[in-house]
């Protein structure tokens, strides 16, 4: 317990610091705590449950789209932000944008989150691969739809509000940063809690013999779209604050990014070990680090970079880093369980 | 427990890792001024992207061989560090942050395609570092309000709608009825605009009006109604797949319209690729080789033509030409500016009025090159297949009149 306190401090601390020791990496690092985000968020359905969803970009996107529209919609007229061809910047004072974001933040979590559970409804029914393709669906369709709709801008795309002027030039990385990094903290915190529930044993029965975790008298539908919809709290949450740091909203690149952050968000739960707790906190750590390096070192060729490393990854850790951890070091994982079997077989006595 | 550990040792690494990765470049080292650019090598935009990669390493080449930039009473050399934006908005924003926060680079050259530079203006704006582009048209770029950013190239709107306008001028001044196929990105939707605009001037009628997906390769529904409808006018704008899939499928299912007007012929090789089945096409264009402009670097573009096919083996299209030209804008600017402040620099740039071999380059308070017209040219081919893009408008630089309308396919 106490080692795991010294573990969790010495994490935040470093990633307070990490602006200020790294002031050139902001971006980056931002980036990895949405995608650790998503990976973690992901792991609840891919890992936990075993659902193989494709479909968590859609509340990424919707939740994206939802914060910029809300904060330029709350002070500015939307239509003539996004007019095709001679969109107008108004300039947001500071008290406006974050005023906005911060009730853009909370429409993009909550809304969809009720998607996520109305859809839940008519799609969890689905199993295997019948479900991974549906919502393989879901977001290419999210994508074809919003690219049509004139007030979010359509094919233009849609310029989020520039960051106002507070005197510093760090200040929107800083302020992306811990937005971003306090998001994770908020998704790991909820994540961790959640796993050590009788939800997470739920959910592990769902993956492991539904109908037998139904016959045992779990309502495994109810428990599926509980699952779902949390995922899309945080996803939503996620890609509301990627839509400010990037800037710019393209419907099928940027939001509803199936082909990308869609594929991406799975291969890092996958690097790292699905259905554990850090494994996918290691996978999109290591995969960021590595797809930036590819990008720097590989120019032209990092595609290719990738694809090795992704089939070295299927080949030698099938069960990602921390199955193959495991495996290799299983007193490591296993003493901790020994530990407590001993005792409460002494117990027992 | 032990698990710790190893988490606790995964994050000291990952401490020496970024410690270690922070390379240092400057804007400008030596005798070197480095410009970045993040430029589509992968994804759909990679063979523009290459297009206009060659351009800048042209002019680059070209430039340090003939004596470099001379600010302050010394002599530098461009060089230019470059990033792959995968075609992706988010990619570019990323990299133009890296760019310039990591690499400290003070002078930035375009992206490939509206979108992009839509994704990388923001940033290069909040830096206030200059960037010169040259293949971001989308009219939108230029209503902003940035200082800091300047197109060598007229914006998106103005592409085609002479095409309309010759059409109507050719069907004795009465109204013609237009089909349109857009890609739904920032660039063809703003042709597209351009399109409904002309269309309202003239008082002409948009009787189909698609949009099509950005991994352009099928249009057939568009073009079965086309041919059901028969319109006067089909316009068609996605990039380099869209004018191929257009060219491909209107061969194939033998489409019959009386004018053809598009985007990205010269980008897409069409008269190369498809010979005479993209004969009469009609296209839009910021260049051709055959204009006169003239510059002391490039001399004019027959010359700039035949330099950049020994170079890289084929005939620039105007994607190549404005990307080079951008640089001489820079060098321009440069050693006016005397000076490498980046507010200096910014003011030079906004006071260009020269002449290349791409045009002449001056630029409105949006950032836009007002002084340079579009062209039309048209796919001719003659009796043993072979096939060549001629100018047909502006009538000043006209290489050849205009066949309209095109001959039906059991004609030909």
């Amino acid at each position: 317990m106490n080692k795991n306190f010294v573990l969790y401090a010495a994490i935040l601390i470093f990633g307070l610091a990490a602006p200020f020791i790294f002031p050139a990496f902001k971006v980056q690092l931002s980036i990895l705590c949405v995608l650790i985000v998503l990976a973690t968020t992901w792991n609840i359905q891919g890992g936990e449950m075993g659902y193989n969803s494709f479909g968590n970009i859609l509340f990424y996107g919707l939740g994206m789209y939802l914060c910029a529209s809300v904060q330029v919609g709350m002070f500015f007229p939307l239509a003539e932000w996004t007019e095709s061809g001679g969109e107008k910047t108004f300039v947001h004072t500071p008290t406006q944008f974050f005023q906005g974001m911060a009730v853009g933040l909370v429409v993009a979590a909550v809304v969809p989150t009720i998607v996520a559970g109305l859809i839940g409804y008519s799609i969890l029914g689905l199993r295997g691969h019948y479900f991974a393709i549906c919502t393989l669906g879901l977001g290419v369709a999210a994508g074809e739809i919003s690219g049509g709709i004139e007030i979010i801008g359509a094919g233009q795309g849609f310029t989020t509000p520039p960051f106002p002027n507070v005197g510093s030039l760090e200040a929107r990385g800083e302020f992306f940063y811990f937005l971003s990094f306090f998001t994770l903290v908020l998704t790991f915190i909820a994540v961790r809690s959640i796993y050590s529930t009788r939800f997470k044993l739920i959910l592990n029965a769902i993956r492991d013999n539904e109908d037998k975790a139904e016959a045992m008298g779990i309502e495994t539908m109810k428990y599926k779209i509980i699952g779902w919809m949390i995922s899309a709290f945080f996803c939503g949450l996620a890609g509301g604050i990627m839509g400010g740091l990037v800037g710019y909203i393209d419907s099928t690149d940027v939001a509803f990014d199936g082909r990308e952050m869609g594929v991406f968000m799975v291969l890092m739960a996958i690097l790292g070990g699905k259905g554990t707790l850090w494994g996918p906190i290691i996978g999109a750590t290591i995969f960021h680090i590595f797809k930036e390096g590819f990008w720097t070192f590989f120019l032209g060729w990092q595609y290719v970079a990738l694809g090795v490393l992704i089939v070295v990854i299927v080949i030698y850790f099938p069960e990602g880093i921390m199955g193959w951890l495991r495996e290799k070091y299983p007193e490591r994982f296993g003493e901790v369980v020994d530990e407590k079997d001993r005792k409460a077989q002494v117990e027992l006595k | 427990m032990r698990l710790n550990k190893i988490i606790l040792s995964f994050v000291s690494a990952l401490v020496i890792l970024f410690s270690t990765s922070v390379a240092s470049f400057a804007k400008v080292v030596g005798d070197k001024i480095i410009l970045g650019a993040a430029i589509s090598l992968t994804g759909k935009y990679s063979s523009n992207g290459v297009h206009t990669q060659n351009g800048y390493n042209m002019a680059v080449d070209r430039i340090n061989s003939m004596g470099g930039v001379k600010v302050g009473g010394k002599t530098y050399k461009f060089d230019i560090i470059y990033y792959d934006d995968e075609s992706n908005p988010k990619r570019a924003a990323q990299l133009a942050e890296r760019l310039i926060s990591q690499d400290g680079v003070e002078f930035m050259l375009g992206p490939y395609s509206s979108g992009l530079t839509k994704a990388i203006a923001p940033v290069t704006e909040k830096y206030g570092v200059p960037m010169v582009e040259a293949n971001g048209a989308s009219r939108s770029l230029f209503t902003k309000g940035y200082k800091y950013l300047f197109a060598v190239l007229a914006p998106a709107n103005l592409y085609l709608d002479v095409a309309i306008e010759t059409a109507v001028e050719l069907n004795g001044g009465k109204p013609v009825r237009i089909a349109q196929a857009f890609e739904q990105d920032a660039f063809s939707q703003d042709v597209r605009l351009g399109i409904l605009d002309a269309a309202e001037r003239t008082g002409s009628k948009i009787i189909i009006d698609d949009k099509l997906p950005k991994e352009l390769n099928d249009m057939a529904a568009t073009l079965v109604k086309v041919k059901q409808m028969k319109p006067d006018v089909l316009v068609v704008s996605g990039h380099t797949k869209g004018a191929l899939t257009a060219i491909r499928q209107i061969a194939e299912m033998k489409v019959d319209v009386p004018m053809l007007a598009m985007t990205h012929c010269d980008a897409a090789k069409l008269s190369k690729q498809h010979g005479k089945n993209s004969q009469y096409a009609l296209c839009a264009s910021q260049w051709h080789k055959s204009l006169t402009y003239k510059d002391d670097f490039f001399k004019d573009g027959m010359t700039y033509a035949a330099d950049f096919e020994k170079e890289f083996g084929y005939d620039p299209p105007y994607q190549s030409a404005e990307s080079s030209a951008a640089l001489l804008v820079f060098k321009d600017a440069f050693e006016r500016a005397n000076s490498f402040d980046q507010k200096k620099v910014r003011d030079a740039l906004a006071a260009t009025n020269m002449q290349t071999f791409y045009g002449n380059i001056k630029f409105a308070p949006g950032g836009q090159n007002v002084d340079k017209p579009m062209v039309l040219f048209q796919v001719m081919c003659d009796a043993s297949g072979s096939c060549e893009n001629k100018v047909v408008a502006p009538l000043k630089w006209a290489s050849a009149k205009l066949i309209h309308p095109i001959p039906k396919w059991s004609e030909r």
